[in-house]
């Protein structure tokens, strides 16, 4: 169980579905995040290179078959950041309930 | 009132990221390919068997466990549907490939017990014909045996 830290990074929502489909793999491939998520092709390197500035993402480009193949995975710093930021919402959403008399 | 959107944006950061869980879990699955390969070999080792050579039928059948060993390993688990992305293990749960084989000894009981009750019944190549019926349940079950596999890991 990781520590809730609320990850400023990590939380704007194009941001927030980018990481946690990376978190949900072992790594996913370029076109399906921009498909999945409706992103352009510029938006979504963007906010890869965002994450992958801060060591959140790991980029793997690949020549295969004459096509050029990109693949992002979440890096051990990433995933830990995400499951804290998990924890924090969880924490946020848990003060919400009210007490039982 | 900033506590409070506070806790609406939580609720919903947090729809996002069982969104994106989802997303992920809706890839687990085995290709087509694996259970039309299957059902092929199920009904090619069926014929031979009909031939009534007990070499030939010990030989296809061992044939047959070497290259599903081999195949069954790298599409078993669901975890690599496409070349798209590899679900993470924790996902996909452990419980698929045990599923399927489990699954696979039952139709192979079943065979037996159809080729048996066809013999019976005096048909002229029983264990085809058992090969083929469980052919046909391989194909169109082996797919819906994954979906509930599937809509369980992601409940």
């Amino acid at each position: 169980m990781s520590e809730a830290r609320f990850d400023e990074l990590i939380h704007p929502s194009t941001r927030l579905s980018i990481v946690s489909l990376l978190a949900a793999a072992d790594w996913v491939e370029f076109a399906f995040v921009r498909d999945q998520l409706g992103l352009s092709d510029s938006a979504l390197s963007k906010q890869l290179s965002t994450l992958e500035e801060a060591g959140y993402v790991a980029i793997e480009r690949q020549l295969s078959e004459r096509r050029r193949r990109v693949r992002a995975r979440l890096t051990p710093v990433g995933r830990t950041a995400f499951e804290g930021h998990v924890a924090a919402l969880r924490e946020i959403l848990e003060g919400s309930v009210p007490s039982l008399p | 009132m900033e506590h409070e959107m506070t806790q609406v944006e939580a609720r919903s950061a947090l729809d996002a990221i069982e969104r994106g869980r989802r997303r992920v879990i809706d890839e687990i699955d085995m290709p087509r390919w694996y259970w039309w390969g299957l059902a092929l070999g199920w009904i090619a080792l069926g014929y031979i068997t009909d031939l009534d050579h007990p070499w030939v039928t010990s030989a296809a059948t061992l044939a047959f466990g070497a290259i599903h060993a081999s195949v069954a390993p790298r599409v078993i688990d669901g975890r690599h549907r496409t070349d798209q992305l590899s679900v993470r293990r924790d996902m996909a749960g452990r419980h698929l490939p045990r599923l399927v084989i489990g699954a696979l000894l039952a139709l192979a009981l079943v065979t037996i017990a159809g080729a048996l009750a066809a013999n019976a019944d005096g048909a002229g190549h029983p264990v085809t014909i058992a090969s083929v019926l469980v052919a046909v349940m391989i194909v169109l079950g082996g797919p819906q045996l994954v979906a509930a596999y599937r809509r369980r890991a992601a409940a």
